[in-house]
């Protein structure tokens, strides 16, 4: 093979690679807006199952082109926690709160669903200046990344059902570990591992926080919070 | 001389072939249900069958209850006439981009909502008013959408767009064209009242628009309605069908090319049409309040298109 038949079979994979990347990450944005849109919870935990399995796909699609196996076993990681044990744990919460009345979140679907595509707006534009220096071939994923960020924070900030806020605070986690992925090919394997069971932890120190909510006041409305109980 | 014989020859393809589609997805609805359905070509022997009949129109009708079936025919026909359905000219060809495509789809609507106003019958006006209300959410997430291609494209002709994927097949999988497609078909979903906005197959009163507008119409002149809400069906499929995916198409017009590319239309225009019909039969109508919330969706979804292809250059 010459050099030069080398070097497009170099810039094809890059292409390639940026390409999968941002399929992956748009579909994890994707994922995120399913949330704002939709009104019942189990939509809600099969979307953060969906953003799971694309946030390990996109590790692993990392890894297969950074050439850097760590990363598989971060993917592998990612799937059996985020993938299957925190939906299911979500899933077990859900059924312990049972059907819930419907609650109307602070701000509504359309105005929210907006509100998002301003945010990912404006990720695009605060990343801009990042990727103009990189040369990654994963730099069009970071806007994206960033975007699932604020969406992710704009969840808990707007949903007043306990449970939501914690999707969104697992989203916010998802959107730093896709930020890691493709910004750096990842972080260092035992800062992944110690990140992991700090989420774990966090997620079931509010399982705890919601169950005392919905125990005392027989709904996981925050809003109920603010006053005080006689 | 010969292009313009082709164009024309296109464009009786999908005059000829939109009762089929709708009669199709129709069939494919009925035997998903369990049911055995009138066969696909039905809804020819339904327009002959009006024709034939004597239209009756109201006594407090203007003239422009009359002119709307030919002005709705009339634009989709032309809009038909500028979507690349079996050729793509790619030799720039001036007339008709999409701005004209979709404002001349809006002139058609915006005449069926006067005519549902026109005679007076509180349906009709019930139809228009809600209508209008689904067009106005509609419409920007259209032009939006095929521009998030034309962006990419470098020119809002079909043709180009058309030509542009098929140099650069490897966008066609980026989440731009992805969004986009999703977004579009969503619209299309709202344009052409089929069921997570409208039913298509009731006239039940609480849930209908489309016809809620045309329920005065009779004879000939629902006809030309029928045929040109099934055109206008095939157009929308079509675009959705050739500029996303335009592999196939001809782009000369040796004879050879047209028939693959009248063949692979035929075929994605099935598929497009099947997948209508499964989700017709999975999904129920949503609720009036919360079709503009389906809607924002689709909006939201063209704006990350656009935004994906135009900022992240």
């Amino acid at each position: 093979m010459t050099l030069e038949t080398l070097e497009t079979l170099e810039t094809m994979m890059d292409a390639m690679f940026s390409q999968l990347v941002m399929l992956g990450g748009s579909g994890m944005l994707l994922t995120g807006l399913i949330v704002l849109w939709r009104k019942h919870v189990p939509a809600y935990i099969s979307a953060y199952r969906w953003q799971a399995w694309l946030l390990a796909a996109v590790t692993a699609t990392v890894g297969y082109f950074g050439g850097d196996w760590r990363l598989y076993v971060v993917a592998g990681v990612l799937v059996a926690l985020k993938g299957i044990a925190i939906p299911a744990l979500l899933r077990a919460m859900q059924l312990r709160f049972g059907k819930q009345p419907q609650i109307t979140p602070y701000v509504n679907t359309e105005t929210s669903l907006l509100v998002a595509g301003l945010l990912v707006l404006f990720a695009y534009v605060l990343a801009r200046p990042w990727v103009a220096v990189t040369d990654l071939p994963t730099r069009e994923g970071l806007p994206l990344a960033m975007a699932l960020l604020f969406v992710s924070l704009f969840i808990i900030v707007s949903r007043r059902k306990a449970i939501t806020q914690v999707i969104g605070f697992l989203m916010l986690e998802n959107a730093i570990a896709l930020l890691a992925a493709v910004g750096t090919y990842g972080v260092p394997l035992l800062v992944e591992v110690g990140v992991f069971l700090d989420a774990l932890m966090g997620f079931l120190v509010m399982q705890i926080f919601a169950y005392q909510i919905h125990d005392t006041f027989d709904t996981i409305d925050v809003e109920q919070l603010t006053r005080l109980r006689h | 001389m010969t292009r313009y014989l082709v164009l024309a020859g296109q464009t009786l393809v999908a005059v000829a072939l939109a009762p089929a589609l709708a009669g199709f997805i129709r069939w494919l609805k009925a035997r998903l249900q369990g049911r055995r359905g009138a066969p696909p070509w039905q809804p020819y022997f339904d327009v002959r069958k009006l024709f034939g009949k004597e239209a009756v129109v109201s006594h407090t009708a203007s003239w422009i209850f009359k002119a709307t079936p030919f002005l709705v025919f009339g634009t989709t026909v032309v809009v038909a006439s500028l979507v690349p359905v079996v050729v793509a000219q790619v030799s720039p060809f001036v007339v008709g981009d999409l701005f004209a495509a979709v404002y001349l789809l809006l002139l058609g609507t915006f005449f069926l909502a006067l005519a549902g106003l026109d005679t007076g019958s509180p349906f009709g006006g019930m139809g228009a008013s809600r209508e209008m209300t689904v067009v106005a959410l509609t419409e920007p997430t259209v032009a939006l959408s095929i521009v998030a291609l034309a962006l990419n494209a470098g020119s809002t002709s079909f043709s180009q767009i058309v030509a542009h994927t098929l140099t650069q097949p490897s966008a066609a999988l980026g989440p731009g064209h992805l969004l986009a497609f999703a977004a579009l078909f969503i619209v299309t979903l709202a344009e052409t009242g089929r069921l997570p906005v409208d039913n298509p197959s009731t006239h039940l009163e609480l849930t209908m628009i489309h016809e809620a507008m045309v329920l005065e119409y009779s004879g000939p002149y629902l006809a030309l309605i029928e045929w040109g809400a099934a055109l206008k069906l095939l157009v929308f499929l079509t675009l959705a069908a050739n500029l996303f995916m335009p592999w196939g198409i001809a782009l000369s017009l040796a004879p050879m090319a047209l028939l693959i590319g009248l063949g692979s239309v035929i075929a994605k225009l099935g598929v497009l049409a099947a997948a209508i019909a499964v989700l017709e039969t999975r999904v129920a109508k949503l609720r009036l309040f919360r079709v503009p919330e389906l809607l924002s969706v689709s909006f939201v979804l063209a704006l990350l298109a656009v935004m994906s292809t135009f900022l992240a250059r």
